[in-house]
């Protein structure tokens, strides 16, 4: 409704009718799932090695007090930083291509992770360090059984918050430089760019706020109240 | 399986900004196999760090803690503790927290479901072995605690206040399971409390500390048969003994006036 009333304000914003043609014509000529298809790819690739780098960094650094100390305000400022402003250096130092805007989508994504997990190992209850101690475990056997299960809801948390940074490198990058990310986005930037028309452009963003939409339901949605109602976050009416 | 616990002239301070403050004053308790000894003391007395030291989680600043005549050397399942909070895995059921200690004893898995089958059955949870620790009230979380811990037949089972966080019916019904589970499994344990009734009904012995710093100031050998209950006549008569010999001590600076039966206060 706002759409349309903002379409009719401004000449050059393409209403919700004509973006919806758009959407369909993309959808019949296949650069609709081809969009959504690279998107996935690129972005599941990319943040599944975030993931793995920011957990693995987050527990060595919530569990050793030394590393904390020292890492932590580096950390801590690393995030602060909006991370596209990587996307210029990358481009000069790994060269124009898919492989210079998937490290700075990784790399962005990986300090929200470490913090996520750092502050989540940290906050694991002393007790249940205790009783896995006094049931036999220790080391990276404790660690895998008792910190890391312990530490999954905050840890989860850390993940999300590393996703929307992930995207929001993705899309400066392909506004920085095209094509580059193999995604398609960047080649409708340009192309809209150079034209000025924005119907293409508009029914690309109902696409990728589809996808981001359709992500948080399917996992992240899920994993958190999975994790809740486990743990008997959810209140459900207990038995006693 | 059981074993002796030996504590010999056992100190232990711990350090605050520098200052020390001593926890427990030369300390020396023999603890046979099998037997069920109870520690009444008031808080701060040093009784948790007395566990704390025979589970392995503490080394004491001078003197030894051996068991079975093997010096402790750090935690480990043959001596297994019992926390005041149930200290279950909230992301696991109570099966697989059951399991947890097996599964890291490297006890197959057939065999690892049966033990825990076995011991879940034996505290009356079969029919929530499927549940997770939040579905169950207090009483039974810390009976999920108690198969935990039986299952992996630790030599010393070490309890720290594990009835404390009970209401009294859950409490009373335990006091009994365990001095069956006692009887049965001939583990020697040691049972942590501030309550000298709780101290009484379960000890073949109950050793007496005080605080400021902790040391024992009287070991009273409790004879009366089992399984004994908290209300028994004869219980809150020792329990009134106990009391007098704490009173002693007045580590509380409590002085309120106790005659007879009717002035028993638990603190």
């Amino acid at each position: 409704m706002i759409w349309w009333l903002a379409s009719l304000a401004a000449d050059a914003l393409p209403g919700p009718g004509v973006t919806a043609a758009a959407l369909a014509d993309m959808a019949a000529d296949g650069r609709l799932v081809s969009i959504v298809w690279r998107l996935a790819a690129f972005m599941g690739a990319c943040f599944a090695i975030a993931v793995v780098l920011g957990v693995a960094g987050g527990l060595a650094i919530g569990m050793s007090r030394a590393g904390d100390r020292g890492l932590s305000p580096y950390l801590a400022a690393l995030q602060g930083m909006p991370t596209s402003m990587w996307i210029p250096v990358a481009a000069i130092v790994l060269g124009t291509d898919v492989w210079s805007l998937g490290a700075v989508v990784t790399l962005g994504a990986v300090p929200a992770i470490m913090l996520g997990t750092r502050t989540a190992v940290r906050n694991v209850p002393p007790l249940l360090l205790r009783a896995g101690r006094t049931l036999g475990e220790s080391g990276t056997s404790l660690v895998k059984r008792v910190v890391l299960p312990a530490a999954l809801p905050g840890i989860m948390t850390g993940v999300e918050l590393g996703w929307s940074i992930a995207f929001r490198c993705l899309v400066a990058g392909e506004i920085f430089s095209g094509a580059l990310s193999g995604t398609g986005i960047g080649t409708v930037i340009s192309r809209s760019r150079q034209t000025g028309d924005l119907t293409e452009m508009m029914a690309t963003i109902i696409i990728v706020l589809a996808f981001t939409v359709l992500i948080d339901r399917l996992v992240f949605s899920r994993v958190q109240s999975r994790l809740r109602t486990r743990r008997g976050l959810v209140d459900a009416g207990l038995p006693h | 399986m059981s074993a002796s616990v030996r504590l010999d002239a056992v100190t232990q301070a711990f350090a605050r900004r520098g200052s020390h403050r001593a926890a427990l004053a030369e300390l020396s308790l023999d603890i046979a196999a099998g037997e069920l000894v109870a520690v009444v003391g008031p808080s701060g007395c040093g009784k948790s760090t007395l566990l704390d030291l025979i589970a392995g989680h503490a080394r004491p600043a001078t003197g030894s803690v051996t068991v079975g005549g093997v010096p402790v050397a750090g935690p480990g399942p043959q001596r297994m503790l019992v926390f005041q909070e149930h200290a279950l895995f909230p992301w696991l059921t109570v099966q697989a927290n059951v399991e947890f200690g097996l599964r890291s004893a490297g006890v197959a898995p057939d065999r690892r479901a049966a033990t825990a089958d076995e011991w879940i059955a034996r505290v009356g949870l079969a029919d929530a072995a499927h549940l997770h620790p939040h579905e169950l009230s207090g009483g039974m979380r810390q009976r999920a605690a108690l198969a935990r811990a039986f299952a992996l037949a630790p030599q010393v089972l070490l309890m720290d206040e594990p009835f404390s966080a009970l209401d009294a019916p859950s409490r009373d019904r335990l006091h009994v399971e365990l001095q069956d589970l006692w009887r049965e499994t001939g583990t020697t344990i040691v049972f942590v409390t501030h309550n000298v009734r709780e101290a009484v009904t379960l000890g073949d012995r109950v050793v007496v500390m005080s605080s400021g710093p902790g040391r024992v100031i009287a070991e009273v050998a409790v004879t009366l048969p089992r399984p004994r209950v908290v209300e028994s006549g004869r219980v809150v008569d020792l329990a009134q003994h106990v009391r007098g010999l704490l009173d002693e001590a007045d580590q509380m600076g409590i002085s309120a006036p106790r005659h007879g039966r009717d002035g028993y206060v638990s603190i």
